[in-house]
C-alpha cells in the first residue's frame, strides 16, 4: 500500500511513545526492586548502590522454586487434559455431527461469557464438601470445566473447517471413528491444539481468583496466586515485593518471547473463527 | 458467534431450561445446616496440666506481617523446648480478617492472630480456653485482662468464655518526634485538648508536618485519633458498651459528635498529610521514624521498634483530657491470639500462650520486642527498662491509664465488619470532605445495627 | 419424532416395500450408534463443565435464595437478597463502576488499538513493527496481579507517574492517584486499559491483513486522505475483530477481580468496588453466602444482557 514518508515518520514516533508508555512499568518495577528492602524509593531512580541480593532474597522467602514446581505440576495436569477432552468433544461436534449437536454445542457456548466471580462461592462449597479444599486438584479440576466452553469452541471451529470427504474415504477403507480421530484428524490438528495448549498454559499460570479461594498455602497455589500472597507478606516492604513480583512475571515472558509467533496466530486464528 | 444472530433467543431459552433443571435438582437440599466443627477435647490435662509433650510437635501459626514480637517469641519457645517448632504463615491484617473464617474452618491453625471474634467464636470457630485457664490460673490476674476476650452466645463480649489470650496488652496514645518537638517549643506532653490543638497548629505554621496517620486501603487509621478524642469528650465505659454489643449502645451520641466534628477541624486544617487516603501502616511508620511528621497515633507495640529505629527520638503521652486532670481514656487491648476449634495441636499451643505470660525471657522479649505489658498476674517479672526510653515512656502511660481505668478496645473491632465495611470507608470519605461528622456516625450506626442483627 | 396423521403414511406391505423399510431401519439404527458415539466423546467435557460449570451456576441461584452464613442451617428469605442488590447503594455502586470500567477496558484500548494498528500497517515490514507487535503485547502476557502490582507503585504519591508530571511542569497536578476519591476509578481503568491494547492491537493487525490491497490504491487513486481511508476501508475491515476485541473487553469489565483487589481493595470508600470484588468480600468476609450468589446471579446475567446484544450490533448479519 501506498503511504507518504511523513505518515511514516510520524506513525513510527506514535508508535515508539506507546512502546515507551508499555515498557515502563517493568522497568520501573526492575529498578525499584533493586533498593534496599524496606525502603519507599521515589519514582524512576537508579539506586546508589544497587541490591542485587534482593531477588535471591525474595527467591528464597517465597520459595520459589516450589512455586514453580507447583506451578508446573498444575499446568501438566490442566493443560493435556483440557486439550484432550474439548479435542474429543469439538471432533464429535464440529466433525461427526451428530442429532442434537447444535443445541449441546450451544449449552457450550453460554460458558464463554461466564465471570468466574459468578460461581465461586458454590465453586468453594463444592470444592470443600470434596474435601479438596488446599490441595492442587482445587485448581485443576474447576479450571478444566472452565476452559471446555473456550477450548471446545476452538477445537470445534477447527474441525469443521476438514472436508468430510477426508473421512469417508477412511471409512470406505475401514476405519473406525476411533481410527479416524488418532490416525488421521489428530495430526492435521496439530497447529490448533498447540495454540490452544499456549493460550491454556497462560491462562492457568495467570488465574488468581480460584487460587486465593480455594487453596491457602501459598505453595500449592498458581503463579499468580502465589504472588498474591506474597504480597501480602511483603506488601509493606517495596523493593522486595517488586523484586518477588519480577521474579514471578520472568516465566511467562520467557515463555511468550520463545513462542510468541504461536501466540500471535493463535489469537488471530481464534478472531477469525470466533 | 453467528448462531446467536441467527437464533436470538434459542441461547436464553436453552439457558432458562438447563438452569431451572438444575435448580430443581438441587432444590431438594437446603444448603448448609451441618453443625458446627467438632471441637477437640480439652477437659482432662492430667498431672502437670496441658503441655506439648516429648514428641516432635510443629505447631502451625498464621499471625500478622510487619510485627516481630510473635515471631521472636515462638523463635525463644523453641530453643526451650527443642522439640517443638513453628510453621508460620503471615499477611496482612486486612487479609487476616477476611480469611478468618475460612483459614479458622478449612486448615485450623494452632495458633492464630485473631481479628474481631464475636461471630468466630458463635460461629464456633474458636477453642473454648477456660478449661486451660483453670488449669493455667489465668484465673487469678486481673479480670480486666481477661475480660475483652470472652464471647457470650449472643456475640456480646465482655463475659462467657475464653476465647483467647493476648500478646502483651496494649495500650496506645500520641508518639511524637522530640527534635521536631523542640522546633516550635513542645517540651513536654500537652495537658489538655487545647495544649494539643495549639501544638498542632504551631507545627502546621512552622512547616511541619503535623500528624501523619495510615488510613488507605483497607485500614482507616483515623480511628484512632477519633477514639482517643471520643475517650476526651466522654465516657470511655460507655464506649466499650457500644464495642461490646450491648444491648441499646449507640455509638451516635452527642459526646462522640464533639469529638467527631474535633477530629473534622483537625483534616480542615490541614493538620494532617495530603495523602493520608493512601497511607498504609508500614508507609506511615517510615515517614515517621524518617522525621516526616511531628506526632503519630498509635500503639506501644512500637516502642520497642522506636527504641531500635530513633532511640531517644520519640517521646509518647496519652491522648490529653479536655481540662487538666479530666477523664483520660485509651485503647487498650490485647494482641488477640486465638487457637482454632480444630486445631491439631490445642495443648502446646495453650501451654505456649501460657509461657508468654509467665516465663521470664518470654515477659523480657514481650517488653523490648513488644514494647508493652505482658499479661500476667500483676506483681509478675518485670524486667528493667532503659530511662528515657520510648518504652519507659509507654509503660508509664500504662500505669497512669490503669489508674484511670480509662481502658477501652477499639472500636474498629465492634463487630467482624465494621472496620473494613463501616469506618474505613467513612472516614476515607471524612477526610475527602465528601461525608460529614453527623454522617460518619449516624451511617456507622446504622450499619452496625444491621450487623449485629445477622 | 413427529408422526405423520395416518392417512398420510403409506400403508404398504409388498417386498419391495418391507426391503425398504428394512434398510431404513438400519439406517436409522446406525445413525444412532454413530450419535451415541460421538456423544461418548463428549462426554469428559460435558461431564467437567457440567459439575464445574453448570452445577455452580445452579447452586449459586439456589443459594441467592437462602440466608447462610456458609457454616450453620440456612433460612430461606425467597427473593429478598435480590430486593438488596438492586437497592444497596454499595451494591449498585458497583455495578456503575463496572460500567465505567468499561469505558477503560474497552473502548479506550479499541481505540488506541486502532490508530497504532494503522501506524504499523504503515511501516508494515519493518522491524519497528515486528518489535512493536511483541512489546504492545507483553502486558496482556503477565498475571493481572502484577500489573496492578506494578502500577499501584507507579500510581503512588512519590511514584513515576508524579515524577513524570513533575518533569512536564504539571506538579500541581499530582496526587495518590488510587487513594483519591476521584481519581482512583479512573486510575484503575488506566491498568486495565494498559492490559488490553495489546490484546485488541494484535487482533485488529490480523483483520487488517485480510483487508484487500487493491482498495487502497482505488482510494488513493480516487485522492481519499488517510483518515478518509480509515473511516471507509480500514474500520469496516475489521469489524469482526473489533467485535471478538470489545466483547472480551467488556466482559473483563464487568468481571474485574484481580487488579482491584490488588491495587485498591475497593477503596478509597466504595469508589472502587465492583461487582467481582463485592461477591467475594459477601460470600467470604461477611459471610452473606445468599446475597453474595444473587449478586452473583445478577452479574451474570448482566453479561448476558450486555454481551449478547453486542454480539448482534456488532457483528451484523454475518455469519
Amino acid at each position: 500500500m501506498i503511504v507518504r514518508a511523513r505518515e511514516k515518520w510520524l506513525g513510527r514516533v506514535l508508535l515508539i511513545i506507546l512502546m515507551l508508555v508499555t515498557i515502563m512499568p517493568f522497568i520501573s518495577l526492575f529498578v525499584t526492586a533493586l533498593h534496599a528492602p524496606g525502603t519507599y524509593p521515589s519514582g524512576l531512580e537508579w539506586p546508589a548502590e544497587p541490591r542485587w541480593d534482593n531477588f535471591v532474597t525474595a527467591f528464597q522467602s517465597a520459595n520459589m522454586a516450589a512455586l514453580l514446581g507447583s506451578s508446573f505440576l498444575i499446568e501438566i495436569a490442566v493443560v493435556p487434559a483440557a486439550v484432550l477432552f474439548a479435542t474429543l468433544a469439538g471432533f464429535a461436534l464440529g466433525h461427526l455431527r451428530p442429532a442434537g449437536g447444535r443445541i449441546v454445542f450451544v449449552a457450550f457456548i453460554l460458558g464463554l461469557t461466564l465471570p468466574f466471580e459468578g460461581i465461586i462461592t458454590p465453586l468453594y462449597f463444592q470444592i470443600r464438601e470434596m474435601g479438596l479444599l488446599n490441595t492442587r486438584w482445587a485448581i485443576i479440576l474447576p479450571l478444566i470445566g472452565l476452559f471446555m466452553p473456550f477450548a471446545v469452541m476452538w477445537m470445534r471451529a477447527h474441525f469443521i473447517t476438514m472436508p468430510a470427504d477426508l473421512s469417508e474415504a477412511a471409512r470406505m477403507d475401514g476405519a473406525t471413528t476411533w481410527q479416524l480421530f488418532w490416525r488421521i484428524h489428530i495430526p492435521l490438528s496439530v497447529p490448533a491444539l498447540s495454540s490452544l495448549a499456549i493460550l491454556l498454559f497462560l491462562w492457568t499460570w495467570n488465574q488468581f481468583l480460584l487460587a486465593i479461594v480455594l487453596v491457602n498455602d501459598p505453595e500449592k497455589r498458581t503463579m499468580a496466586g502465589a504472588l498474591g500472597a506474597f504480597q501480602g507478606q511483603y506488601g509493606t516492604d517495596i523493593p522486595l515485593l517488586c523484586a518477588g513480583s519480577l521474579l514471578i512475571l520472568t516465566p511467562t515472558l520467557i515463555i511468550f518471547l520463545i513462542f510468541q509467533r504461536h501466540f500471535v496466530s493463535a489469537l488471530m486464528q481464534g478472531s477469525l473463527k470466533g | 458467534m453467528s448462531r446467536f444472530t441467527q437464533h436470538p433467543l434459542r441461547p436464553l431459552i436453552l439457558a432458562g431450561v438447563l438452569t431451572s433443571l438444575a435448580v430443581g435438582v438441587t432444590a431438594c437440599a437446603p444448603p448448609g445446616g451441618s453443625a458446627a466443627p467438632q471441637a477437640s477435647s480439652t477437659s482432662d490435662f492430667g498431672a502437670e496440666g496441658p503441655t506439648c509433650g516429648d514428641e516432635d510437635v510443629v505447631l502451625s501459626g498464621y499471625f500478622e506481617t510487619g510485627f516481630p514480637l510473635p515471631k521472636d517469641l515462638t523463635a525463644e519457645f523453641t530453643k526451650q523446648y527443642p522439640n517443638v517448632t513453628f510453621d508460620i504463615r503471615e499477611d496482612q491484617f486486612a487479609v487476616i480478617t477476611q480469611n478468618a473464617p475460612r483459614v479458622l474452618q478449612d486448615s485450623p491453625p494452632d495458633l492464630m492472630r485473631l481479628p474481631q471474634m464475636s461471630e468466630l467464636a458463635t460461629d464456633g470457630l474458636l477453642l473454648d480456653l477456660d478449661p486451660y485457664a483453670e488449669a493455667f490460673g489465668w484465673t487469678k490476674w486481673p479480670e480486666s485482662q481477661l475480660q475483652q476476650l470472652r464471647v457470650d452466645e449472643n456475640g456480646r463480649r465482655g463475659s462467657g468464655p475464653l476465647y483467647a489470650l493476648g500478646l502483651n496488652y496494649s495500650m496506645t496514645g500520641v508518639f511524637y518526634n522530640k527534635s521536631l518537638a523542640e522546633k516550635i517549643g513542645m517540651t513536654e506532653a500537652p495537658k489538655t485538648l487545647d495544649e494539643f490543638d495549639a501544638a498542632l497548629k504551631a507545627a502546621k505554621d512552622a512547616g511541619i508536618t503535623p500528624i501523619t496517620q495510615f488510613n488507605g486501603g483497607a485500614t482507616g487509621g483515623l480511628a484512632f485519633p477519633l477514639q482517643a478524642l471520643m475517650a476526651s469528650y466522654g465516657d470511655p465505659a460507655k464506649i466499650n458498651d457500644w464495642i461490646f454489643q450491648q444491648p441499646g449502645a449507640s455509638i451516635d451520641t452527642p459526646e462522640n459528635l464533639e469529638a467527631a466534628k474535633h477530629l473534622k477541624k483537625w483534616i480542615d486544617e490541614g493538620f494532617f498529610a495530603d495523602d493520608i487516603n493512601s497511607l498504609d501502616y508500614a508507609q506511615m511508620m517510615s515517614r515517621f521514624i524518617g522525621g516526616d511528621s511531628l506526632f503519630m497515633f498509635d500503639g506501644d507495640w512500637e516502642s520497642g521498634n522506636l527504641d531500635t529505629q530513633m532511640p531517644g527520638e520519640a517521646g509518647f503521652f496519652l491522648m490529653p483530657p479536655r481540662e487538666e486532670g479530666g477523664q483520660i481514656g485509651a485503647m487498650s487491648a490485647p494482641l488477640t491470639y486465638g487457637v482454632a476449634a480444630t486445631a491439631k495441636h490445642p495443648d502446646c499451643a495453650a501451654f505456649f500462650l501460657n509461657w508468654t505470660a509467665t516465663n521470664e525471657k518470654a515477659r523480657t522479649i514481650g517488653v523490648e520486642v513488644g514494647g508493652s505489658h505482658p499479661m500476667g498476674p500483676a506483681d509478675a517479672f518485670m524486667p528493667p527498662v532503659k530511662e528515657g526510653s520510648t518504652t519507659a515512656a509507654t509503660l508509664a502511660a500504662g500505669a497512669q491509664l490503669s489508674e484511670a481505668n480509662g481502658a477501652m478496645d477499639f472500636i474498629a473491632n465492634a463487630t467482624g465488619a465494621i472496620y473494613a465495611q463501616s469506618w474505613t470507608p467513612n472516614l476515607q470519605k471524612l477526610v475527602a470532605g465528601e461525608q460529614t461528622a453527623e454522617g460518619l456516625l449516624s451511617s456507622v450506626q446504622s450499619d452496625y445495627e444491621s450487623q449485629i442483627g445477622n | 419424532m413427529v408422526s405423520a396423521p395416518p392417512a398420510a403414511a403409506p400403508v404398504v406391505s409388498t417386498g419391495a416395500a418391507a426391503l425398504d423399510s428394512a434398510a431404513a431401519q438400519r439406517r436409522r439404527r446406525r445413525k444412532f450408534r454413530a450419535s451415541v458415539a460421538a456423544y461418548l466423546l463428549v462426554v469428559p467435557a460435558a461431564g467437567f463443565y457440567i459439575f464445574f460449570v453448570l452445577r455452580p451456576i445452579a447452586l449459586s441461584a439456589q443459594y441467592s435464595l437462602y440466608e447462610w452464613n456458609g457454616i450453620g442451617p440456612a433460612t430461606w428469605v425467597g427473593f429478598a437478597n435480590y430486593v438488596e442488590v438492586f437497592s444497596n447503594p454499595k451494591l449498585t455502586g458497583a455495578i456503575g463502576n463496572a460500567f465505567e470500567l468499561i469505558i477503560y477496558f474497552s473502548i479506550i484500548p479499541v481505540g488506541i488499538a486502532l490508530v497504532a494498528a494503522n501506524m504499523i500497517r504503515a511501516i508494515a515490514a519493518s522491524r519497528l513493527a515486528a518489535i512493536s507487535r511483541t512489546v504492545l503485547f507483553l502486558p496482556q502476557v503477565i498475571p493481572l496481579v502484577a500489573a496492578g502490582i506494578m502500577w499501584s507503585w507507579q500510581l503512588s504519591t512519590n511514584g513515576l507517574v508524579n515524577q513524570l508530571l513533575g518533569l512536564f511542569g504539571l506538579g500541581g497536578v499530582t496526587r495518590a492517584w488510587l487513594g483519591d476519591f476521584s481519581t482512583a476509578l479512573p486510575a484503575v481503568g488506566v491498568i486495565g486499559a494498559w492490559v488490553q491494547v495489546g490484546l485488541c492491537l494484535v487482533l485488529i493487525l490480523a483483520g487488517m491483513t485480510k483487508i484487500d490491497p487493491a482498495l487502497y490504491e482505488a482510494a488513493r487513486i480516487d485522492g481519499a486522505g488517510p483518515i478518509r481511508e480509515f473511516f471507509s476501508i480500514t474500520l469496516p475491515g475489521v469489524r469482526q475483530e473489533v467485535a471478538v476485541c470489545v466483547t472480551v473487553t467488556v466482559i473483563a469489565a464487568l468481571a474485574s477481580f484481580d487488579i482491584i483487589y490488588i491495587a485498591t481493595q475497593g477503596g478509597p470508600g466504595d469508589s472502587t468496588l465492583v461487582p467481582g470484588l463485592q461477591i467475594f468480600y459477601l460470600a467470604f468476609y461477611q459471610r452473606e453466602v445468599g446475597t453474595a450468589s444473587a449478586f452473583a446471579i445478577v452479574l451474570m446475567a448482566l453479561v448476558l444482557l450486555i454481551v449478547l446484544p453486542l454480539q448482534r450490533i456488532l457483528r451484523g448479519k454475518e455469519s
